[in-house]
């Protein structure tokens, strides 16, 4: 056993689970490889790892980074607006952008309309808001959280 | 140890030293805490998906949209036809509860990322099936997140089939999860015990401090930054992301008034105050079907064992009718609930001379696409709200709700309320 962990690295029961997962996993990528378009799944599989990895993260980051540099102990009252107003950008982008609205159209008659506007509206709103609750705690010497 | 010989003791300047990392709110409790939330999210996720894949059928007829016996054996069961708003649920939970995940799996990542750094890369044979692991699973975890949202916005950016490449990224995913937290789970309670389930979030931004620095574990930072956010306020910020994401899309599954709330879902339109002024999935010019194939010359064809009978649409209005308000719901997490008004299927099978078929398998005008038939179980068939629908809310079908005849069965995939009914064939074993 305590052979087993030195050459290893871990517990036998850690090699164990892996055994037993990696093998289903690599069942569903195998019928992924058979696909007519395999190279594009799997282009997709890596990039959107990659992406999130080395570019999302660290420009989130970044602007993190500058947002406190700017705003100091208030950082706060920008950050969290910025980051739903990103957030609701990056997942609905296919309506926000107009992008799936040609597709759209085509099955169900009806158009994107005024995706984006609403999105600029709600990003408006939320700074808005934490404007509001700043100056409500006084300037940001109230701020409890 | 079979460290790798090559490699410096020393990481690299950058992202590899732990002193790069040093948000202070980092560590395994936060780890394990965003991962706890996270787990219950995509495990709603993921078993309603794999329930969508068995509400499809694909054991039936020509139901199958992934090549059959390739999938996962768990679709033995039959798809039930009540509560009528099953699929609606799961459905709706699935993207729904999808959508509430996102801001807990970029805050998981966003948690862990400093491991992705870790150094030396390997260090054990267990370090590199378990860095395997790692990768399967935030590959395939983003891999469905994205395709999902992608899918129920219309927007195929990706060229390959969504169903089957979604389909195999979620076993994927659910393979590499139950490993991750299988292995994790004795660091998840070590975090618990050592600091409290919940005792870190008491802490207000003064009270905040960082985990203590752990040079295996390599999550905690060993430079801390002063905090600018409690732990409690990461919470409260991610949770908050969750609740714009679903107020901006459930109006979608709910319906009703609420549906215009869906600031940022495809299916927000109220489209007018008419008999037929509902979402369409597919319009019938976008399947094809022509103004002279549903015009007086059609026929219904009711096939029992290659016997065929033909019925017009004025004959199947003398049939007796059968009222039944149930929803349409879609894959893509949209619902529908409108009053439908035709001939139960049972009827028409005990017409046909088929009173108890073990399935009925459907087929519509439209000329092509996988979707353009359907085949239902014995219990949908006899359910007494299932209905080859001619009239909705009092009013003839309009061309794009499938005139002159379509199939609506209670809780079941929309798609499969198929349109346009051209023949029913009623089998049995």
């Amino acid at each position: 056993m305590a052979r087993i962990r030195a050459l290893y690295g871990a517990s036998p029961l850690h090699l164990l689970a892996h055994l037993v997962a990696l093998p289903l996993a690599a069942f569903a990528l195998l019928q992924l490889a058979r696909s007519g378009t395999a190279v594009a799944i799997f282009t997709w599989l890596v990039a959107g790892v990659l992406l999130h990895d080395f570019v999302l993260l660290p420009f989130y980051g970044a602007l993190d980074r500058l947002g406190r540099r700017a705003t100091g102990a208030a950082v706060n009252y920008v950050r969290v607006p910025a980051l739903i107003s990103g957030l609701l950008l990056i997942v609905f982008i296919g309506t926000i952008s107009g992008k799936g609205g040609g597709v759209f159209h085509g099955v169900s008659g009806l158009d994107y309309e005024g995706y984006f506007g609403r999105w600029l509206l709600v990003t408006a709103a939320l700074f808005v808001a934490s404007g509001l609750v700043y100056l409500l705690r006084g300037r940001g010497g109230g701020s409890r959280s | 140890m079979s460290r790798l010989p090559r490699l410096p003791d020393t990481p690299p300047p950058g992202p590899f030293r732990p002193a790069f990392w040093r948000s202070p709110l980092r560590g395994p409790w936060l780890t394990a805490a965003i991962g706890s939330v996270l787990l219950v999210l995509v495990g709603i996720v993921a078993l309603t998906g794999f329930l969508s894949h068995a509400a499809y059928q694909p054991d039936l007829g020509g139901n199958a949209l992934i090549d059959r016996g390739k999938d996962l054996p768990l679709t033995f069961f039959d798809w039930p036809s009540s509560p009528t708003f099953l699929y609606a649920i799961t459905q709706g939970l699935h993207v729904n509860v999808g959508l509430v995940a996102i801001p807990f799996l970029l805050a998981k990542l966003w948690s862990v990322i400093p491991r992705l750094f870790a150094w030396p890369p390997v260090a054990s044979p267990a370090q590199a099936i378990e860095r395997l692991s790692i990768a399967l699973l935030v590959s395939s975890a983003v891999f469905e997140f994205a395709t999902g949202v992608l899918n129920m916005q219309y927007w195929y950016a990706f060229k390959f089939g969504f169903l089957s490449a979604h389909y195999y990224g979620g076993v994927v995913f659910v393979a590499s999860l139950a490993l991750h937290v299988a292995v994790k789970s004795p660091v998840i309670l070590r975090a618990y015990r050592e600091r409290g389930v919940l005792r870190p979030l008491r802490d207000d931004l003064a009270r905040t401090r960082p985990e203590p620095a752990d040079p295996h574990g390599g999550l905690a930072p060993t430079a801390p930054a002063e905090p600018t956010l409690s732990r409690r306020g990461l919470f409260a910020v991610v949770g908050a992301g969750s609740l714009v994401l679903l107020i901006g899309n459930v109006g979608e599954t709910i319906g009703g008034p609420l549906r215009r709330l869906a600031l940022f879902a495809p299916r927000r339109q109220v489209i007018g105050p008419g008999p037929n002024d509902f979402q369409v999935n597919k319009t019938a010019v976008a399947a094809g079907i022509k103004p002279e194939m549903t015009g007086a010359g059609y026929r219904l064809a009711l096939v029992v064992d290659g016997r065929e009978l033909s019925l017009s649409r004025e004959e199947l209005l003398a049939m007796p009718q059968h009222t039944a308000r149930l929803p349409i719901a879609c894959v893509e997490g949209w619902t529908t609930t409108q009053e439908w008004t035709g001939v139960r299927l049972a009827d028409l099978a005990r017409l046909a001379g088929a009173p108890d078929p073990d399935s009925a398998f459907v087929r519509s005008l439209q000329p092509r696409g996988v979707l353009s038939m359907v085949t239902l179980n014995t219990g949908q068939v006899a359910d007494p709200d299932s209905l080859l629908a001619l009239k909705v809310n009092g009013a003839d079908l309009s061309p794009d709700h499938g005139f002159p005849a379509r199939i609506i069965v209670p809780a079941q995939p929309g798609v499969h309320n198929t349109k346009w009914v051209a023949t029913i064939d009623f089998r049995s074993a």
